[in-house]
């Protein structure tokens, strides 16, 4: 199966911090890859650099066979501009820890909006889309309500539901859950994992590790900016190889 | 002079006071939201020009920036100004004087917003005026509506310093109309007049934040 997203040799640095130094990953379409890490280790910088909300300062990013940012000889990063650069932001979505949704709009137009005026979509297919997302997000009946009407739980799938509306290839998830009680925590994973059985393609960083280890194909440590260690999230999780891997699960049982 | 004749003829500068106020709304709430984007823009120079506007409207008094508009154009320049140039001085003056005001307020609504949106709206395809219009100006209004009330309420009073070039709006006719007859009333009149003016800026601008409450 081809790679939905390719990313290689990835360098991002905040001024002198550098805080991704040399990580590269691929993920092939229908697969889950779950992120894990300590704070500050460099997972979500990595997912946002996937979404193009932080600028590389090395490496490449492709999505499908499109090149959306390269490094050339000279060490400068170059990215994808104009018409390629649409088309690749269609390639992804992204549902962030503390959800974004627009206050002013209802959940309904949460959902409806970008499609209809950024994509021109058809209204009857898009309105009748939302329903059906509305639905599998067991929200059917919050259509009119706005986002402050809602829990955590329930604003966290609608953010999920917008991002689907959308049509994306791939879909990223960053601390989906951080901000949530585990009560709210329960239903938004349920949600993601209804996702992943139907085969969505998606990146997640997360905190969760039976989640991870339930949902994900692959699993990717990340600790001060490089993979320490990766592979199925039995391998990781059950029997880690390195120290520093040992050292963090350990932790998070105590 | 007849109480009723005093009345009718404040009336008419009270007409004149509320065209002041409108176009003076007219020009600078728009206005302001250029400023405020030259304030924010990245172009140092643009930013550094724009701050010192801001700094000279909000640091020199109104009044003396009404008669640098009033006469500037003859004594600086040597133009003859029309006969009408008088109101558009006014005009001009008032939308300068306020369009650095609402600049500010503008900036500290949109400054105010989380990044989040922003982001949020790029990852879902919106263009850069799209996110502009669509997500950030509506929830900034709605921030920054009570300091445009404000602002409009100092403005209904603010009217009558088109008096120091005078223009013959409510304040300027009191004035005359007080000391040819000896008599107060003529304040006590406008006095009122400004103060229903205000009251209806106040209940019309409540019933707007009003309608703007259905989100949070």
């Amino acid at each position: 199966m081809s790679n939905i997203l390719t990313m290689n040799n990835i360098q991002k640095s905040f001024g002198e911090l550098e805080v991704i130094k040399d990580i590269s990953v691929s993920i092939k379409k229908g697969d889950v890859l779950s992120i894990i890490g300590p704070s500050g280790g460099g997972k979500s910088t990595l997912l946002r650099c996937a979404a193009m909300l932080e600028t590389i300062n090395g490496g490449s990013i492709l999505y499908g066979d499109k090149k959306a940012a390269w490094t050339e000889d000279n060490g400068k990063v170059v990215y994808a501009k104009g018409k390629d650069m649409k088309e690749i932001k269609n390639y992804f979505g992204l549902v962030f820890q503390n959800f974004n949704l627009f206050p002013h709009f209802s959940v309904l137009k949460n959902i409806t909006d970008a499609p209809l005026r950024m994509q021109k979509r058809n209204k009857d297919e898009v309105m009748s889309e939302a329903e059906v997302l509305l639905d599998k997000m067991g929200l059917k009946e919050k259509a009119g309500a706005y986002p402050y009407q809602l829990s955590g739980g329930q604003q966290q799938r609608v953010a999920i539901a917008r991002a689907l509306a959308l049509k994306p290839q791939i879909l990223f998830f960053d601390e989906p859950t951080s901000a949530l009680d585990p009560e709210l925590t329960a239903e938004v994973l349920r949600v993601i994992r209804q996702l992943a059985e139907e085969n969505m393609t998606m990146a997640i960083v997360t905190h969760e590790m039976n989640f991870a280890r339930l949902v994900s194909d692959h699993l990717i440590f990340i600790d001060g900016g490089v993979i320490v260690e990766q592979g199925s999230p039995d391998a990781v999780l059950g029997n880690p190889q390195m120290e520093r891997t040992k050292a963090f699960l350990n932790k998070l049982e105590q | 002079m007849e109480l009723q004749t005093m009345v009718t003829m404040l009336a008419e500068g009270f007409l004149k006071s509320v065209a002041i106020f409108s176009l003076t709304l007219l020009g600078s709430l728009p206005l302001g939201l250029l400023v405020a984007f030259g304030r924010m823009s990245k172009f140092k120079p643009l930013q550094w020009i724009v701050k010192f506007y801001i700094s000279v409207m909000r640091g020199t008094p109104l009044m003396l920036q009404l008669m640098v508009v009033f006469f500037g154009p003859h004594y600086l320049l040597g133009i003859q100004t029309g006969s009408n140039y008088r109101f558009v001085a006014v005009i001009i003056g008032f939308v300068l004087n306020y369009a650095a005001y609402f600049a500010e307020i503008y900036r500290g609504g949109i400054e105010s917003m989380s990044v989040g949106q922003y982001e949020a709206a790029e990852i879902m395809g919106y263009s850069k005026a799209h996110t502009f219009v669509r997500i950030i100006l509506p929830q900034v209004i709605k921030r920054i509506l009570p300091s445009i009330t404000n602002e409009m309420i100092t403005l209904v009073k603010d009217t009558s310093l088109a008096f120091a070039i005078s223009y013959a709006e409510m304040f300027t006719l009191a004035k005359k109309i007080a000391s040819s007859q000896s008599t107060l009333m003529p304040f006590v009149i406008a006095g009122v007049f400004y103060f229903i003016f205000n009251y209806v800026v106040a209940f019309i601008m409540e019933r707007v934040e009003k309608k703007m409450s259905y989100y949070r």
